[in-house]
């Protein structure tokens, strides 16, 4: 007993109060105050006594800060039991979160510029479609142009031929004195007996529709039928083959009904001319 | 306002109360012992905002770790005035509390404080007030030191210039002395 109430009066069951003690010390305090009770009772006396030193030096504070202080506690108690159990969130449940707006951005932009690259796509097709229109067209012409050329040129070869060729005999048929304008050049052929009518050097009245020249051969003084055929327009290249004839002294055309005569109208002869 | 009824239970009520959680325990906590916290708050740090700061914490801290309490070990309030002078002191030891605010003098901060607030003496401790001034000054000063400032009693000896074993004695004197008044 006489070692408990030396470690009494020790002080440090003052210190113990205070806080102003190591750990191992505190642990041995309250490992005394276990065994003894007077040591616990000591203790509890000083406590005691601190605790009314304290009210004694007690200062309220200011109203307003109870409300504050019990407020955050009361914010604890109501998450610590009543509120996790009492409060449902069923409003919260039925809320679904919406799909993020960016995805949907994402395909509205994309579907934008589909649409766009589509409309320029049209466009341009169509512009290409013109132009390949056009250029047919124009291949079209040239290919007519191309095919009339080359007819032209076959048509300007045998009508050179005609000259070139020492076996056909030109003939230039004259105006009579009723038709001094009128003339004609064509060339017979001895040995082919081809009778060919250069047809620029037509220059002969245009004739209507009821009558047509008719080319004659004289043959010993007879007339020969060789044809018939219009008045060219003007500025028409080529050459008319007429029927053939295996000889002849000069030739003629007279103006015949449509279709030709048996014998020649006489006095409607427009040229003549002889070898 | 007109004041509020104060709760107040018996210390074994409140305990009780406390670790089931009940409302009632945290107003009762609060009116019980908010004014004698303060009042050791405020010894520690001057300014009345940071101290109202404080005190608020030390109620969130007591609520939160009274699971960490026991009652063999020693009375509720000498559990919950450490936590509270704890927090004062990492308050005023903590570096942007000592760039704000210019620390006075400690001897002359208890006396500083009672000229500053309203001490509320409650009437039936005014014996005890009578029995505190009449405690001797170096008694006060000591008990001042280490209970309202956090001294450790060793810091205390090399503050007052006196050996350690004297300040142990005072201490236990000074104590003394209240308990023989207390228990009048």
């Amino acid at each position: 007993m006489e070692n408990v109430k030396a470690y009494i009066e020790s002080g440090i069951l003052e210190l113990y109060v205070l806080g102003d003690i190591s750990a191992e010390e505190k642990l041995q305090v309250e490992d005394m105050a276990l065994k003894y009770p007077e040591i616990r009772a000591e203790i509890t006396e000083i406590e005691k006594s601190m605790e009314f030193y304290a009210e004694e030096h007690a200062i309220e504070p200011p109203a307003d800060l109870r409300q504050r202080v019990l407020g955050s506690l009361l914010i604890n108690l109501g998450d610590d039991n009543t509120f996790t159990k009492a409060v449902t969130h069923q409003d919260d449940d039925h809320i679904k979160r919406l799909p993020v707006t960016r995805v949907n951005n994402f395909y509205k932009y994309a579907f934008a510029a589909c649409l766009t690259l589509l409309l320029v796509s049209i466009y341009g097709l169509v512009n290409l479609y013109s132009k390949l229109q056009d250029s047919n067209t124009q291949l079209t012409a040239l290919q007519t142009d191309k095919v009339r050329i080359a007819n032209q040129v076959n048509l300007m070869d045998s009508q050179l031929d005609m000259y070139r060729d020492t076996t056909y005999k030109v003939l230039r048929l004259k105006g009579l004195p009723k038709t001094p304008s009128a003339a004609m050049i064509l060339a017979w052929n001895s040995v082919s007996k081809k009778v060919i009518v250069d047809v620029q050097s037509v220059k002969l009245p245009k004739n209507d529709k009821q009558h047509q020249y008719q080319l004659w051969a004289l043959v010993n003084g007879k007339p020969v039928d060789m044809g018939v055929f219009d008045a060219p327009e003007a500025d028409t290249a080529g050459i008319k083959e007429m029927k053939a004839i295996a000889s002849a002294q000069g030739f003629a055309v007279t103006l015949e009904p449509t279709g030709g005569s048996i014998n020649p109208t006489m006095d409607q002869m427009v040229v003549i001319g002889q070898f | 306002m007109t004041p509020k009824r104060k709760i107040s239970l018996s210390e074994e009520e409140l305990i009780l109360a406390l670790r089931n959680r009940e409302k009632i325990a945290v107003e009762a906590l609060y009116d019980m012992y908010s004014a004698s916290l303060f009042g050791v708050i405020s010894r520690i740090i001057t300014d009345e905002a940071t101290a109202e700061d404080v005190l608020q914490e030390t109620f969130v801290k007591i609520w939160h770790s009274f699971s960490g309490y026991s009652s063999e070990k020693g009375r509720l309030f000498t559990w919950m005035v450490n936590i509270a002078r704890n927090l004062a002191i990492d308050k005023v030891r903590s570096k942007d509390f000592k760039n704000q605010s210019k620390n006075h003098e400690l001897e002359n901060n208890v006396t500083f404080i009672d000229e500053q607030k309203n001490t509320v003496y409650k009437p039936e401790l005014l014996g005890i007030r009578d029995l505190v001034s009449a405690l001797k000054p170096e008694q006060r000063s000591i008990l001042d030191l280490v209970y309202f400032k956090g001294y450790t009693h060793v810091e205390a000896a090399d503050e007052l210039g006196v050996p350690l074993g004297t300040i142990k004695t005072r201490l236990r004197m000074g104590i003394l002395e209240l308990r023989k008044h207390f228990n009048e």
